[in-house]
């Protein structure tokens, strides 16, 4: 994939949101996307039509971030009401409340089954919440970090975690090892690759690092952007071939992935981006800003 | 009789009421005797002998008591009640027979007391008496701010005694003292001739004075007190009450065997109550002010005492005074002979019996000028050394400079600056000074960077100025406060010499390891040797077991030479070290925790050249300050990613929401690990001994050279560390189903029996490369070993690459950092990871020490996991000997390729250590209650020879070792079902019956 075809033109402005927008998401399938921001709600738009869906308002505070299952049916989302939602798609209502968390919730995953729902929390934990069952107990807390968990990956049989306190943890419930890498910066926001076998790992020194998850190794460091004290996301773009992050003055990056390269940069933003999601099979992206805005990027 | 009467003439008057009243009674005893009877019992009624109905029932209470017939109220008796409040107290009532006395019964009462009238009351006591009850009643009446009785003191008596009577006959009159009148006129007479003497006499007072003062001295001692009692007895108190007034113990007097002071004082509080100022201040004006102004409490406390020597102080110099005088118009020229007379005025009151004052006293105040104070003398003084960051910080802040282009550079001069601002200018000077030359260090010298470099200074200052003051208390106070020989030793740079490892060893043994230690420390970095910073000594109030800890930190992080023997203190037993070892671990693993949170700033080569360079002086012996966070922030460097791994329980029904099988097949988490420590602390004693003795042992005869040897030391460690990492990737699960699957497979024996006649002839014979080749060997088995068990998400290309590299003695700098992730891995928290990583681990060093005595001892035992890793290293390596022999006397035409498949044996056994170790526990448990348990059962089969042949224990032992490893092995031979294997197999199988049958004889 050349330069050319990263997606640098904008092609949607989804407005709709008051004040910033903390995340945004696309769905499985990238038809859909999720954002939810500082205005306590949460929004469903088409990104492709630039169409504004369903707004879910529940939230007592701000939503820092959003999920949704793979077959679109459920979402659940957490912000700084402490809790964790988890919802309905279609109705637009909140089928249960997690409540466990000591202090905010940064950031939500389903798992792949949509059965469990884990949480990171700034009360230093991961929480594990079963949505099968009418428990609204979490049914593991992990609470082995030394400060806020910021962020929390998913697969099949782990679930990782990236905290202020500098660590990628990923534990393994296959045999029941807890793996920690320590990177030494506040990890902001962690990400699988594709093919899940390297994390990227948005630090709070201005760097994103992709580690190697079999040997722990640092494979790379991507530099150029602004990243020091907002929660910034960063991902793969979906053949794994760029690394895309925002930045706190409006940016947009793309590195290459092997040699670390700032390949494309653009203002897609006035102010921080704190938000990008690489569409799942397109060639598309979209970021959300503190500005209020989701633009969707397209080649 | 009625019809009677007419007849009858009457004289006198009838008395009707005895008619009537005897009638009555008449009544009342017909009704008691009999015709109430008939009534029925509600309108009976009881009277008294008067007819009167006053039944006081069963007592004398009854249904009317009461009711205005006993108390007089129409309430009757009411019960006391009994309420206390905070505000309102209780008190305790005084109960008297008077209250329970009726009106008339104290009518009765007071009747027969007997009691002078007044008439007759010479001495005054009943008018007394009378008074103080006359005072109660009135008491009673009306509410009184004062509750409680009058007090005696108060009540005068209305009558006076017939002595006053008389004495007042005779001309005495109230408030006079009956004391001789004469004495008073006279003391008046003589008063005021003193008055008009003194004010002739101006001029001459010093001849005069001293004349008439003695005379009038003890006329006063004498006459005052009696004065002040007399003044004071005007109202005769009834009772001589002394009331308590000073703080002594009851009964205590403290004038008992001084009357004389006694009496003094006794004036003196007689003075300060009424009556004494107006007898004094007649007596002596000057004295009678002087009194009263300490009196008023001037500069005396509440609870001191009045005393001369009080006066003494206060009186002179105060200005307030003398003016007070001077109104009293007195003339100015007065207040000169004044001075003196108050000054012999008080000295002449505070004379004792007997005493007189010195006409000159020769007690003169000597005057000292204060010292000059030299003119260059600074009041505050500054330290020009490191100590205070501040001193720059007053000048303007230099301009922010962008940094060097070169990032190395920057770096550089960032590291330089934060030494500086904490080490002193001084350090700057020296770095300058030897780095003349050294064009990366221009900047000191004003080349490029020089403004960067301020700058960087100046905010590494500001840094530091902000929080020094506690942490520079915390490190300086400890060390200010014991000096011992060690931190006196290590601020001087000298490097102690390890007389507790020399100690320790046995003679022969103790030079070369001696040597060795030595070595390792000068072929190590500088980096390590006193590396720990400051930061991380937790044990800095002791000095010598910071040195053990440090000397532990070296062994475990470092690799290097070994001393062989424990780094403990001789005196201390077993137990206490492997506890200390335990605090070891735990701190080396908050260190290394703490670590990973700090930033690290320098990179790694320049931090070293730098340190080589600039840093040296100060780094020969330890001095830690200079390099400690700097040196951390290079470690940190290499460090990061850090990788570490931990045990971790998901729970059950995560698991299964995951779709997966639960690791631990929902088994209880391993206990605290407190309680295994203590339990395992027994048995480590013996185990690390003969640790100790084949240590020296292997070390002595061995004529390598020396580079060799630590070559192969370090080997050794990284091959523990490699294995431990591997070990614990493992799955348990797995290690139950093999366990649990194979037991039939326990039967069969090893090959190996026969090197367990004598293993320690053996281990002489132990050939230092071949162990390599070993070590190599057995990690790339076990590493394959591994790959083929460990899940697919653990990719055995990464297990081959850690193992492969051992055989083909890659540098082992590269590897290092692995290694140090790994190594503390299997016990991160004491209390999470727990048990099952350390039993493991013990497992595995249980498992390699399988030609030991102490085998099943050390199996069990969990403890020290740290020192595990130099007793696996060591142990392995003569097991790994143990090996070789073996094959060179079993199967002599096999080499290398059975070599390693002896290893890979002996590493699926490891593998399998935990729980081969928690079966034999089992066992043996089980074996303890009952030795007749002679099942079939393979287990208890050995069990039981194992106790047989006790004295055959090292052979047995290892028989039963490599048994359960040989089960263990079959199992993934036939997972592998590789041919070799298989026939390997089947020739261990027979070999093992031989065995047996060898021992059964």
């Amino acid at each position: 994939m050349s330069v050319s075809e990263l997606p640098t033109k904008e092609s949607n402005v989804l407005k709709g949101h008051e004040g910033g927008v903390l995340a945004a998401r696309f769905n499985s399938d990238g038809n859909y996307c999720l954002s939810c921001g500082k205005d306590r709600t949460i929004r469903l738009w088409n990104p492709h039509r630039g169409i504004h869906i369903k707004t879910y308002k529940s939230h007592g505070r701000e939503v820092r971030d959003v999920h949704v299952t793979p077959d679109n049916s459920k979402l659940c989302s957490c912000g700084g009401d402490r809790q964790v939602f988890y919802w309905d798609v279609s109705t637009g209502r909140v089928i249960r409340k997690f409540r466990g968390h000591d202090g905010e919730v940064n950031a939500v995953k389903f798992n792949e089954y949509a059965s469990v729902v884990v949480s990171a929390g700034y009360d230093q934990s991961l929480r594990a919440w079963d949505c099968r069952s009418h428990s609204t107990e979490p049914i593991q807390i992990i609470d082995t970090f030394s400060d806020s968990v910021m962020s929390v990956c998913l697969t099949k049989s782990e679930i990782i975690g990236g905290s202020v306190d500098g660590t990628v943890r990923s534990f393994d419930m296959r045999i029941g090892r807890e793996i920690s890498d320590n990177l030494g910066q506040p990890v902001n926001c962690i990400s699988m690759s594709n093919d899940a076998n390297c994390i990227l790992a948005s630090c709070l020194d201005s760097t994103l690092r992709l580690l190697d998850r079999s040997s722990g190794e640092l494979l790379q460091e991507y530099k150029g952007h602004t990243c020091k004290s907002y929660k910034l996301d960063c991902c793969l773009t979906n053949t794994d071939a760029h690394v895309t992050g925002g930045s706190e003055d409006g940016f947009v990056y793309f590195w290459d992935l092997v040699d670390a390269s700032v390949v494309s940069k653009f203002r897609a933003h006035s102010s921080v981006v704190t938000s990008v999601s690489y569409h799942p099979k397109d060639k598309c992206m979209i970021t959300a800003s503190v500005d209020g805005t989701i633009r969707v990027w397209k080649t | 009789m009625e019809s009677d009467e007419e007849d009858f003439v009457f004289y006198g008057t009838p008395i009707e009421r005895e008619e009537e009243i005897n009638s009555r009674k008449r009544k009342s005893v017909a009704d008691a005797s009999g015709t109430m009877r008939t009534l029925p019992h509600w309108k009976q009624e009881v009277r008294d002998e008067e007819g009167r109905r006053r039944f006081h029932g069963a007592f004398t209470g009854g249904f009317s008591a009461g009711h205005y017939n006993t108390v007089g109220s129409k309430e009757g008796w009411t019960p006391q009640s009994f309420t206390s409040s905070r505000k309102n107290r209780a008190e305790v009532k005084q109960q008297d027979i008077l209250n329970f006395l009726d009106e008339d019964e104290k009518a009765e009462l007071e009747g027969r007391g007997l009691g002078t009238s007044s008439q007759f009351d010479t001495f005054g006591f009943t008018a007394v008496e009378l008074a103080r009850k006359q005072a109660d009643k009135e008491q009673q009446q009306r509410p009184s701010a004062i509750p409680g009785p009058v007090p005696d003191e108060l009540i005068v008596p209305a009558a006076e005694s017939i002595g006053v009577k008389l004495l007042l006959k005779m001309g005495w009159r109230q408030g006079r003292a009956i004391k001789d009148s004469r004495a008073n006129s006279r003391y008046d007479a003589r008063r005021d001739a003193r008055k008009a003497f003194l004010r002739f006499s101006t001029g001459d007072v010093k001849s005069e004075i001293p004349n008439s003062e003695p005379f009038q001295d003890d006329d006063d001692t004498v006459s005052q007190p009696a004065k002040g009692d007399v003044s004071s007895s005007q109202s005769t108190p009834v009772y001589v009450i002394n009331p308590k007034q000073d703080l002594h113990g009851l009964g205590f007097d403290p004038y008992k065997h001084a009357p004389e002071f006694m009496e003094m004082k006794r004036a003196r509080t007689a003075g300060n109550q009424e009556g004494y100022k107006k007898v004094f201040s007649t007596k002596n004006n000057l004295f009678g002010f002087r009194t009263e102004r300490i009196a008023s409490g001037f500069g005396i406390g509440a609870l001191e005492e009045l005393d001369v020597e009080d006066e003494d102080v206060y009186t002179s110099g105060y200005e307030f005074e003398e003016t007070y005088v001077q109104e009293e118009d007195e003339p100015p020229s007065k207040m000169i002979t004044d001075g003196k007379q108050k000054l012999i005025g008080r000295k002449v009151e505070g004379v004792l019996l007997g005493f007189r004052i010195a006409s000159k006293s020769d007690y003169q105040m000597e005057r000292f000028d204060p010292p000059v104070i030299p003119k260059d003398f600074i009041p505050h003084h500054k330290f020009a050394g490191p100590l205070i960051g501040g001193y720059k910080l007053a000048d303007t802040p230099p301009v922010e400079v962008p940094p060097p282009e070169d990032n190395n550079l920057k770096l550089l001069i960032e590291g330089v600056a934060t030494l500086v601002a904490r080490c002193g200018k001084l350090f700057e000077d020296l770095s300058r000074e030897k780095n003349k030359s050294n064009p990366l260090f221009s900047f000191l010298n004003g080349g490029t960077g020089q403004e960067y470099y301020s700058r960087k200074l100046w905010e590494e200052q500001l840094k530091h100025v902000d929080q020094p003051k506690p942490q520079f208390d915390d490190k300086l106070s400890p060390s200010l406060e014991r000096m011992t020989a060690e931190s006196r030793g290590k601020i001087l740079g000298e490097k102690p010499l390890a007389r507790s490892a020399k100690e320790l060893n046995p003679p022969a043994a103790s030079d070369g390891v001696h040597v060795q230690y030595n070595l390792s420390d000068t072929f190590t970095k500088p980096t390590s040797s006193g590396g720990m910073p400051e930061v991380v000594k937790p044990f800095k109030d002791d000095p010598a077991k910071q040195e053990r800890f440090e000397q532990f930190l070296k062994e475990k992080y470092q690799g290097g030479l070994r001393t062989g023997a424990p780094v403990g203190a001789i005196n201390m037993s077993e137990a206490a070290r492997a506890r200390e070892r335990l605090d070891f671990e735990a701190a080396a693993e908050a260190i290394e925790k703490g670590k990973g949170l700090k930033e690290a700033k320098l990179s790694a080569e320049h931090f070293v050249d730098f340190l080589a360079t600039g840093g040296m002086q100060f780094t020969s012996g330890g001095v830690e300050e200079v390099k400690d966070t700097k040196l951390e922030g290079l470690m940190m460097e290499k460090m990061f990613p850090k990788r570490e791994e931990y045990q971790w329980r998901p729970a059950p029904i995560l698991c299964k929401r995951f779709d997966l099988i639960d690791p631990y097949m929902g088994k209880p988490p391993p206990a605290p690990r407190m309680r295994s420590k203590l339990d395992t602390l027994i048995f480590t004693s013996n185990s690390v001994k003969s640790t100790k003795v084949e240590e020296s042992l292997t070390s002595t005869p061995s004529s390598l050279p020396q580079s060799n040897a630590e070559e192969k030391d370090t080997d050794g460690s990284e091959n523990v560390n490699e294995k431990v990492e591997v070990e614990c990737v493992d799955r348990p699960v797995d290690l139950y189903k093999a366990i649990f699957s194979d037991e039939s497979d326990d039967e069969e024996s090893t090959s190996t029996l026969k090197q367990a006649e004598d293993p320690n002839k053996k281990v002489e014979v132990a050939n230092t490369t071949l162990n390599r080749l070993i070590a190599g060997d057995f990690l790339e088995s076990l590493g394959k070993e591994l790959g083929l068990e460990v899940p697919s998400d653990l990719p055995p290309s990464k297990k081959g690459q850690t193992a492969a590299p051992q055989n083909e003695a890659v540098p082992v700098g590269e590897q290092n950092v692995n290694i140090l992730s790994v190594e503390d891995k299997p016990y991160p928290t004491p209390s999470t990871t727990g048990i099952l990583s350390d039993h493991r681990m013990t497992g595995f060093a249980g498992h390699d020490l399988n030609s030991r005595k102490e085998d099943n001892k050390l199996d069990h035992n969990s403890a020290g996991s740290g020192s595990k890793i130099m007793e696996s290293t060591s142990s392995k390596k003569t097991s790994g000997k143990v090996y070789e022999e073996e094959m060179y006397k079993d199967k002599g035409d096999r080499k290398a390729n059975n070599r390693r498949v002896d290893i890979h044996r002996d590493c699926s056994g490891s593998s399998s250590s935990e729980d081969e170790k928690r079966r034999k526990r089992s066992r043996r448990r089980r074996y303890k209650s009952s030795d007749s348990e002679d099942s079939a059962s393979s287990d208890d089969y050995h069990t039981k020879e194992h106790s047989k042949s006790r004295d055959r224990k090292k052979g047995s032992s290892q028989g039963k070792k490599s048994q359960r490893k040989h089960s263990k092995h079959h199992k993934h031979r036939h997972r592998d079902s590789s041919p070799r294997d298989h026939h390997r197999s089947r020739k261990d199988r027979t070999v093992s019956e031989r065995e047996k049958h060898r021992w059964r004889d």
